[in-house]
């Protein structure tokens, strides 16, 4: 029987790559069996979707879809690697609801969906006995974020009266105080500098991997490349401040991590250090810094996640009071995680033969074109975070082997494969690291040329006291 | 690609080959047998050095031949930016690739009945196969940058194959240690890679950076020189080098004996044409080389342990090493270079079986030997010869100088944001989750997670 031909359209699949993990969420909370099953095959429909997005979009309109297949592989992967203590209705029915909400915030062109997408994506970790966690610093972190994107969309439709991302490119809608509520919405969503602290407490008393897809779904970067870049090129001047403010963190967030012991801050202080890099990249204006910020965004995504999974299969393998205060051994008892865990980690911070030293690469030199002083201070943190990393492998996989504790406990089976999968990714992706650089760099081109067209423009979006006639037209 | 090309591609990639094979089996679940192990490694470093033999007669023969140069365009590039691809076989690049490719094989043998019956074999292996396409790779690198790559791999198996060792605290913790500084020196070859980038527009040695004023390749030498001075143990990063010793003496002999150690002199070999526009940049180099030369003769005395001494007698050799090139003698450097390698990496391998040794000698000879004379310390007065006691036993006070004035302000500055961070912390009480050990509780078996 041929299948229709609607089916293959853009609406149809991105319907269905967010409305599968909905309806597989909720029912969830009716038919609470399979949990672990039900979650793989919503996930797969939407990499399925995804894939076949990816696979029809122009190379200029790839990025969104190629995100979307991003954080589905990465749900599908969480849900595999879920320790089946954690593998519950409620969990599985959060990452799937996180998953919808995440896809549907990278594939509108809307406003106010945008920030159904933005509150959605949060409401698992605010509702209580759900994601949340046992901290009130993420409460207030996700709640502000969502407060200062609800107060700069209600400014931007109020004075401009549209609420579609794509007619408001180059027009600085709302004036500054829009862009600084939606810089000071990324600042509480990404964890920047003052507003880190959130994510530490929230890997740390949260759920790991459910919280770990939280932190890699990115809507901070998502708001800088959708919505502040095209919309305000105006406010050229203020962009560095941003880039100041995501190097800082970098750096800061990078020498608050050597003197922590609690393994699962010390992950979250490497993941929010290496993604503070992502936002230096995104505003550094270069081909390069933006294109290795995009490819970065993914390193990061991937190796957080499975370092997460990888932490929260050791703590119920060997008990939850791990710590990097001392020598625990469990490389004996888990070489193959062991191994997985050091690829990951030096792919996170950079290592020749994985994606993550490309990506790192091309950052570093769009940082350092860009910010020739301060862009000095991201190689500092990244050779800070590689430190912290090894300290946290060594820490936890070698030295003298518990005691009272004798069977192998390595990766099981699904475990073993899809993190096997991951390393694959992030080897041949470091390996032949074209292919996957070219396909961003065309992203890269567009928004380089936004932040360009604001060299004509002034601060109000006018050239030479006419309204911006040139549309912008990266970041549909 | 001619025949040339592809030997110069096959001496590069085997060793990378053969680690992704027996990584790959490994992950699978497959753990080879020893014999296989060592079948493998002596197969592909035999074919690794025949590999060079050859590309050494045929550039000998054809005199019209320079480099024989494998250019597969770029790596990965973005806009005006690219990380070239190229490997490079000159008259430089080929004694070091022999000297890595032969005492690579040379170790693997040694290791093959060193390491019987070791817990960590494979992951010796492993890692020996891994260094060894890490340093090719930088050897033969045609630019700064593809030399940034192999520099990483090898630092990283080398601090791996310090804490190989893995049931011991010492040996990781001195891994970490030495981790550490690697990477803080390493910041130097990323800017200074983003240096001529941006300032000549390419890395590749074939360009001699004509474009560079003397500033600026003064701070592209110092740059350079910063990661040359981390990796070679030069004054005032001298400290690691000794830590580095905990690591099986296989490996001690390669890497901090021959090619890791040497690995600084090569990039500074490589960096001459800048160092030639930078009358400063070469001063440095020679004080350098010199402070180290001192420090390390002097140390090398007061060591206790054989592979200790071995290691500063190294360490004295290259600070002279670093001399030359500062002087400009370029070939005597390596000539020097391919001498103190191959003597050291041979008086490592004898260090476990050196007391064996002495004891053949003595009853060879039916007797002890006769001490050497008199050393040189015994001409200076008593004090000073107390206080280089002093310098020496302390290792020149290089680390507890780096330990006090930059390890811990900041550990100190981190507990001060750690402090901070937890303010507002105990507002609500975080509860502990579950901290029951399912494994401790004998409960745990696989798959019941």
């Amino acid at each position: 029987m041929p299948v229709p031909g609607w089916v293959f359209q853009k609406p149809f699949l991105t319907s269905a790559c967010i409305g599968v993990p909905w309806f597989a969420a909720a029912l969830l909370t009716v038919y609470r069996r399979h949990a672990r099953i039900v979650g793989c095959i919503a996930a797969f429909v939407s990499i399925v979707g995804s894939a076949r997005l990816v696979a029809d979009a122009p190379n200029s309109e790839s990025l969104y879809p190629a995100l979307m297949l991003l954080f589905s592989c990465l749900t599908f992967g969480a849900t595999l690697l879920l320790p089946r203590r954690d593998c519950t209705p409620i969990t599985i029915g959060g990452i799937l609801f996180l998953l919808g909400s995440t896809l549907l915030g990278y594939s509108t062109e809307n406003l106010l969906v945008l920030l159904a997408a933005w509150i959605l994506s949060a409401i698992p970790f605010l509702w209580a006995g759900w994601l949340r966690a046992d901290a009130w610093r993420p409460l207030a972190g996700l709640l502000l974020s969502t407060l200062a994107l609800a107060l700069a969309i209600g400014f931007i439709s109020t004075s401009t009266g549209v609420i579609s991302i794509s007619s408001l490119k180059g027009q600085n809608p709302g004036g500054a105080a829009a862009f600084v509520l939606l810089v000071t919405a990324v600042i509480f969503r990404k964890g920047i500098c003052p507003a880190h602290a959130w994510v530490a407490d929230a890997a740390e008393t949260g759920p790991a991997l459910p919280t770990a897809l939280l932190l890699n779904g990115h809507f901070g970067a998502l708001l800088v490349a959708k919505l502040i870049v095209p919309l305000f090129p105006g406010t050229d001047a203020l962009f560095p401040v941003l880039s100041y403010l995501a190097i800082a963190t970098a750096l800061y967030v990078a020498i608050r991590a050597l003197a922590e012991n609690s393994p699962r801050r010390l992950l979250a202080f490497l993941a929010l250090s290496q993604s503070a890099c992502i936002l230096s990249g995104l505003e550094s204006r270069t081909a390069e810094g933006i294109a290795g910020a995009i490819v970065h965004w993914f390193v990061v995504a991937i190796s957080t996640v499975a370092l997460f999974g990888i932490l929260r299969l050791l703590e119920v393998r060997f008990g939850e009071n791990l710590t990097a205060s001392k020598h625990l051994g469990l490389a004996e008892h888990a070489p193959r995680l062991a191994v997985s865990f050091v690829i990951f980690g030096l792919a996170l911070v950079g290592l020749p033969g994985t994606l993550g030293f490309c990506s790192q690469d091309l950052l570093i030199h769009g940082a350092l074109t860009s910010h020739r002083l301060i862009g000095l201070l991201l190689p500092i943190a990244t050779a800070l975070n590689a430190v912290t990393f090894f300290r946290l492998f060594t820490r936890l996989f070698l030295g003298k082997r518990r005691t009272g504790f004798t069977v192998k406990a390595d990766a099981l089976p699904r475990e073993r494969w899809i993190l096997a999968a991951g390393v694959l990714f992030v080897v041949f992706g470091g390996l032949f690291p074209n292919e996957i650089i070219i396909q961003r760099s065309s992203d890269a081109t567009l928004v380089r040329e936004a932040m360009r067209g604001a060299e004509g423009l002034n601060a109000i979006g006018t050239v030479d006291g006419q309204p911006a006639r040139r549309p912008i037209t990266a970041y549909r | 690609m001619t025949f040339l090309h592809a030997i110069l591609v096959f001496v590069v990639v085997a060793p990378g080959a053969a680690f992704a094979i027996l990584a790959l089996l490994w992950m699978v679940g497959w753990s080879p047998r020893e014999r296989v192990v060592s079948w493998l490694t002596g197969l592909t470093f035999l074919g690794c050095t025949l590999g060079v033999g050859a590309l050494a007669w045929i550039m000998l023969w054809s005199r019209d031949r320079s480099a024989v140069v494998v250019t597969f365009g770029n790596w990965f590039g973005v806009g005006d930016y690219h990380f070239p691809l190229v490997l490079i076989a000159d008259h430089l690049s080929l004694p070091f690739l022999a000297l890595a490719a032969v005492l690579s094989g040379l170790i693997g043998h040694f290791s093959a009945s060193y390491l019987h019956r070791e817990s960590g074999f494979l992951r010796f292996f492993l890692l020996l196969h891994l260094f060894a396409f890490g340093s090719l790779l930088a050897f033969a690198s045609g630019s700064f940058d593809l030399l940034a790559a192999g520099w990483e791999i090898v630092g990283i198996t080398s601090v791996l194959l310090i804490g190989f060792f893995q049931l011991r605290a010492a040996p990781v913790e001195n891994g970490l240690r030495v981790f550490s500084i690697y990477r803080a020196c390493d910041i130097g070859l990323l800017v200074g890679v983003f240096a001529m980038h941006h300032w000549a527009g390419t890395a590749s040695f074939d360009h001699g950076f004509p474009n560079l004023t003397g500033n600026q390749a003064f701070i592209a030498c110092l740059l350079l020189l910063l990661v040359a001075v981390g990796k070679a143990a030069q004054v005032p990063f001298s400290g690691w080098l000794p830590r580095a010793m905990e690591g099986p003496t296989p490996s001690s002999a390669i890497f901090y004996g021959a090619i890791s150690i040497h690995a600084g002199a090569y990039l500074l070999l490589r960096a001459q044409p800048l160092l030639a526009r930078s009358a400063l940049g070469s001063t440095l180099v020679i004080l350098i080389g010199a402070a180290t030369a001192i420090h390390g003769t002097i140390v090398g005395r007061a060591s206790s342990d054989a592979k200790t001494s071995l290691a500063y007698a190294t360490l004295t050799q290259v600070g002279v090493v670093f001399m030359e090139i500062g002087l400009g003698w370029k070939w005597l450097a390596v000539a020097h270079i391919l001498g103190n390698a191959t003597v050291r990496t041979m008086q490592y391998l004898r260090a476990p079986s050196m007391l064996h040794d002495y004891h053949q000698m003595y009853s060879a000879i039916g007797t002890k030997l006769a001490p050497t004379g008199k050393q040189f310390e015994e001409l200076l007065p008593e004090r000073v010869q107390l206080w280089l006691y002093r310098w020496a036993f302390d290792r020149g006070h290089l680390d507890t100088i780096l330990d006090r004035w930059v390890i811990d302000p900041l550990l100190q500055v981190s507990s001060y944001f750690a402090r901070h961070d937890r303010i507002g912390m105990s507002w609500t009480a975080m509860q502990p989750r579950n901290t029951a050990p399912i494994a401790l509780q004998g409960q745990a078996k696989q798959g019941s997670d």
